[in-house]
């Protein structure tokens, strides 16, 4: 009898064995894919920073997502960023457009990396027609196959 | 019944994909404990870079460590961190003095974690000699475990 019930109990045992150590093999051969859709991430928060819309801008970030703006001064939580960025795009940023690029993507785990990402913000009133230049450096996470702010830094240099 | 030996396959199956579970529940009562060994971490940096000792400021990051400086020039590996701080200890920041204060610490994973760090500067130089105002701004790292011990794998700085 039980020969029948002990290769199934097997079976669902090796399954589950294997699947977690193939789930984790799976995280290296789709670094190219995470890669390009980080970078989608990225063009994504560009286009909604142009359309200086707080709320969906927000929403790029994880719930508990960290922003720290040049000076350091930081807003957690999607509630917090939004008012944060309706600040800006009411104020100083009114008439501001962005442009990043992304210069490098250091994987830290199959759901984790840190970005770098060249920025350039132009203003008309600014000197020259830019009011920032600098580096973007945020630690990104993949929820629900979507990749999302964590940790947002800016330098302004 | 079951043999021993099927036994014994059963419970070996039954072990291997639970054991990786309480590594992940011990992150969470190990981390007062990792959060004061990333501080001894930057403490042992700073007292380091105080000392203007290029070769142990590198050694404190991972092999294939990154560096970012507050203009954005990377360094990335144990050679060009050496590099990089004999560099800067030998001219501008030949007697500069640094403080840093951990103002949070984020962890990422049981062996990860993203922290910020205050610092200030005291006796800079320009490029060309001259004394230079203090600085400072804050230090973004991203920490990793390596054998029991906490390094550092990406550096940024900004200042402000």
């Amino acid at each position: 009898m039980n020969s029948g019930l002990l290769k199934f109990a097997l079976a669902g045992l090796l399954f589950l064995t294997f699947s977690a150590a193939s789930s984790r093999a799976q995280g290296t051969s789709n670094r190219d894919a995470d890669t390009a859709a980080i970078k989608q991430t990225v063009a994504a928060f560009q286009d909604t920073w142009n359309t200086h819309d707080a709320h969906a801008l927000a929403m790029k970030y994880v719930e508990d997502g960290d922003f720290s703006s040049v000076k350091g001064e930081d807003s957690h939580g999607r509630k917090q960023l939004e008012d944060h960025y309706a600040t800006v795009f009411g104020t100083f940023l009114k008439n501001a457009h962005t442009t990043d690029t992304v210069r490098s993507i250091r994987f830290l785990g199959p759901d984790t990396a840190s970005v770098d990402i060249d920025w350039l913000v132009n203003e008309p009133s600014a000197p020259g027609g830019v009011l920032r230049k600098g580096l973007l450096t945020w630690v990104v996470t993949k929820r629900n196959g979507q990749w999302m702010i964590m940790i947002y830094h800016e330098q302004s240099f | 019944m079951f043999s021993a030996k099927a036994k014994f396959i059963l419970a070996v199956l039954l072990v291997v994909p639970f054991s990786a579970r309480p590594s992940r529940a011990q992150t969470h009562s190990n981390m007062d404990a990792d959060s004061a060994a990333i501080k001894q971490c930057v403490a042992a940096w700073e007292d380091a870079w105080n000392r203007h000792d290029a070769h142990a400021t590198a050694m404190a990051y991972v092999e294939d460590g990154d560096f970012s400086s507050t203009t954005g020039i990377p360094s990335h590996g144990w050679k060009e961190l050496e590099a990089h701080y004999n560099e800067i200890f030998t001219t501008f920041l030949k007697d500069a003095h640094r403080t840093d204060t951990v103002k949070s610490i984020r962890f990422l994973g049981p062996d990860t974690a993203s922290v910020d760090i205050d610092w200030q500067m005291t006796g800079a130089r320009t490029r060309d000699g001259k004394d230079a105002p203090n600085r400072k701004g804050l230090l973004t790292w991203i920490v990793t475990k390596h054998n029991g011990q906490w390094m550092i794998t990406i550096y940024h700085e900004s200042v402000f």
